[in-house]
């Protein structure tokens, strides 16, 4: 989050470099094929938007980015490292190094404090408790409930529990912020609260990576990527909607 | 790092099932049953039988673990073994004098006899008193000592003097609040006859709740006058050596089928008994109790892993998405069957805690109604509690490792 800033697409190496992804699934009988020949790059800062309607792939692109999933065909480069052909426990290395979910269900542990839900992260990546604990809050901070830190996820709103979860996707500094409908189970209101933390956070030099359905979250992106029938039938330079105020990172 | 992670895992792991637990305060109480009733089994019955040992060891062994019995019948093991001891030939004086002037191994050999009788002395009176009749030999062997006065001597035993020494019971009874030495000297009466105290006993403790001090010890010869000379009588026998007990006792056995001129087909025609002898038979008969304890226990221990088992599956099922959760932030399938291992355990152990603690109070509520004593072994609350750990680590590997290997894409999309 202490890069430089750096707007557009010069210059830098891709931070996510696609080469003729697919995934097929075997239902036995039929092969679904979910994903085809997918070539897309993503770079260092980039704010990208992917759209398409349910059953377009973009969900499977999605588990294939978060490192949840592996392909069957082609190469995914994250961060200058090769990940479509590692093994299960490599691959929860990864997601627990460069990638921050943020989903549309929030998915907080229901019995676990705002504070503890951030630290999971921390936990599975070996940090002691005292500087899982300090970095927790600083996300928490970041996301603007700090005051919150006490509190089980049934005491809190829509809006902040998604502000826990972002605060758990930022905990470990990730190279992608990976959100999934983060918007899907919130007001139009809260939404917008959302949507100015994601851009804030962008601003701030975060790579975020948005899978929508909903054009007018999408507006908000710099970049829209659409997809249909898996396959990426556009791939769109946006001016977003809501030019956030200039921001100027520290260092 | 790898330990730092598992430290890590162990103690949210125990938080986590502690607070499971805390939540399903039924349902945990039914899983760990099956824990609770093994640990309290091993407790209670390993307590009991340890109180029991104590007892039964103090009380074989009261006259030093070498000396042994002679007697006319030993340990029957069926009803026509005790009927047929009890046609065997009296032991007799005679065959006491016999192996003292025959025999080379023997250091000292009592004869003795007992039977209950009142004791008088003025208007007071203890009924039931264990009247014993000792032979000078009895002095040299007793080893509870004299708290006054003094035993008798070999002359006293010799001319059958009426001399007696108490009991520290039979004393309280008859001499309230007079000290044991002011009781030297006073004549009581058992039977038709008095007797000069000379000595008060040492107290010999009790056994199973009994007192061993309602007790007044006679020359042997004036006993057989109080009550005939038809009772047999028991030897007690020190040998020279503590070395030489095996040896002692095959002398004995050799010397009294002698004087009782058996042939050498004919079988013995008395008893001969170490304290070994009734201690091995007891510890075969403990043997046997810790036999069947351990089928209980280990009965109850796997309807308590199976219960433990299907909770457990249950709980991964519940708790599906926590685990989509964990993995999508990077837990490892060893960390998710780690802390899944450990709640198993944890549960477990909870259970063993629960068994021990039950089983304390158990077995100190038997102590206090019962003469036995409250000995709680520690051998036996580390073999409870890992024995529960075992059942914990076996019975939650298999649903540990069903968490650890779920998909976290279908994981996160458990409802």
């Amino acid at each position: 989050m202490s890069e430089p800033q750096m707007h557009g697409t010069g210059g830098c190496a891709p931070i996510i470099e696609i080469r003729g992804l697919g995934k097929t699934y075997d239902m036995g009988k039929v092969k679904v094929e979910a994903l085809r020949n997918v070539d897309l790059d993503v770079r260092r800062n980039e704010f990208i938007a992917i759209m398409g309607p349910s059953g377009s792939g973009k969900s499977t692109l999605m588990n294939l980015i978060g490192c949840l999933d592996t392909p069957t065909a082609g190469t995914y480069t994250l961060n200058h490292q090769e990940v479509s052909n590692l093994d299960d426990n490599e691959l929860a290395a990864v997601r627990n190094r460069e990638i921050g979910f943020v989903f549309q269900t929030f998915n907080l542990l229901p019995r676990a404090t705002a504070l503890h839900n951030v630290e999971l992260p921390l936990i599975y990546a070996g940090v002691s408790s005292r500087e899982r604990k300090k970095r927790a809050l600083h996300a928490l901070e970041v996301t603007g409930l700090a005051d919150r830190s006490d509190h089980r996820p049934n005491e809190l709103s829509g809006g902040q529990r998604q502000r826990v979860a972002i605060a758990r996707a930022l905990v470990n500094e990730p190279a992608i912020l990976l959100a999934d409908e983060p918007t899907g189970n919130l007001d139009s209101k809260t939404s917008y609260e959302v949507m100015e933390l994601f851009i804030e956070l962008h601003d701030k030099g975060q790579t975020v990576i948005l899978v929508t359905h909903e054009s007018d979250i999408a507006q908000h992106a710099h970049r829209s990527v659409h997809f249909l029938d898996g396959a990426i039938v556009g791939d769109n330079r946006q001016t977003p909607r809501l030019i956030s105020t200039e921001h100027t990172p520290a260092g | 790092m790898n330990s730092a992670r598992r430290s890590i895992g162990l103690s949210e792991g125990v938080l986590i099932a502690l607070d499971s637990i805390w939540a399903n305060k039924l349902r945990s109480f039914l899983t760990v049953l099956g824990n609770i009733i093994a640990v309290t089994s091993i407790i209670l019955v390993v307590t009991i039988i340890q109180g029991v040992n104590a007892e039964v060891t103090g009380l074989l062994t009261a006259e030093g673990a070498d000396v042994y019995s002679i007697e006319r019948s030993g340990i029957a093991f069926s009803k026509e073994e005790a009927m047929a001891m009890r046609n065997r030939p009296r032991l007799t004086r005679a065959d006491a004098r016999f192996l003292r002037g025959e025999a080379t191994t023997i250091a000292a050999l009592s004869v003795g006899a007992d039977r209950n009788a009142r004791i008088e002395y003025r208007a007071k009176s203890v009924d039931g008193a264990n009247i014993e009749g000792k032979s000078y030999d009895w002095a040299l062997i007793d080893q509870t000592g004299m708290r006054a006065g003094r035993y008798f001597s070999a002359l006293e035993v010799d001319r059958n003097r009426t001399v007696t020494m108490l009991g520290l019971d039979v004393v309280e009874e008859l001499f309230p609040g007079l000290s044991p030495e002011a009781t030297l000297g006073r004549r009581v009466r058992i039977k038709n006859l008095h007797f000069v105290v000379i000595g008060v006993l040492e107290t010999r403790g009790s056994a199973f709740g009994f007192s061993k001090d309602d007790v007044a010890v006679v020359p042997i010869g004036v006993w057989q006058r109080l009550f005939g000379y038809r009772t047999s009588l028991e030897f007690r026998v020190k040998p020279r050596k503590p070395s030489m007990v095996e040896t002692s006792m095959d002398e004995a056995r050799t010397l009294m089928r002698i004087q009782h001129r058996l042939r050498p087909r004919d079988e013995d025609d008395f008893s001969v008994t170490s304290s070994d002898t009734f201690l091995d038979l007891y510890h075969q008969f403990t043997a046997g109790i810790y036999g069947a304890l351990i089928g209980i226990v280990a009965m109850a221990l796997v309807v308590g892993g199976i219960v433990i088992m299907n909770i457990m599956l249950m709980v991964v099922t519940e708790r599906t998405r926590e685990v989509g959760i964990r993995k999508a932030v990077g837990a490892t399938y060893q960390q998710i069957l780690w802390q899944f291992l450990v709640e198993a355990v944890t549960v477990s152990l909870v259970g063993g805690v629960a068994g021990i603690a039950l089983g304390y109070f158990a077995a100190a509520g038997i102590a206090s109604f019962t003469p036995l004593p409250f000995l709680l072994v520690p051998w036996s609350v580390a073999a409870a509690l890992t024995t529960v750990m075992v059942v914990g680590v076996v019975f939650g590997i298999y649903p540990a490792s069903r968490a650890a290997m779920l998909d976290p894409i279908a994981a996160l999309r458990h409802e």
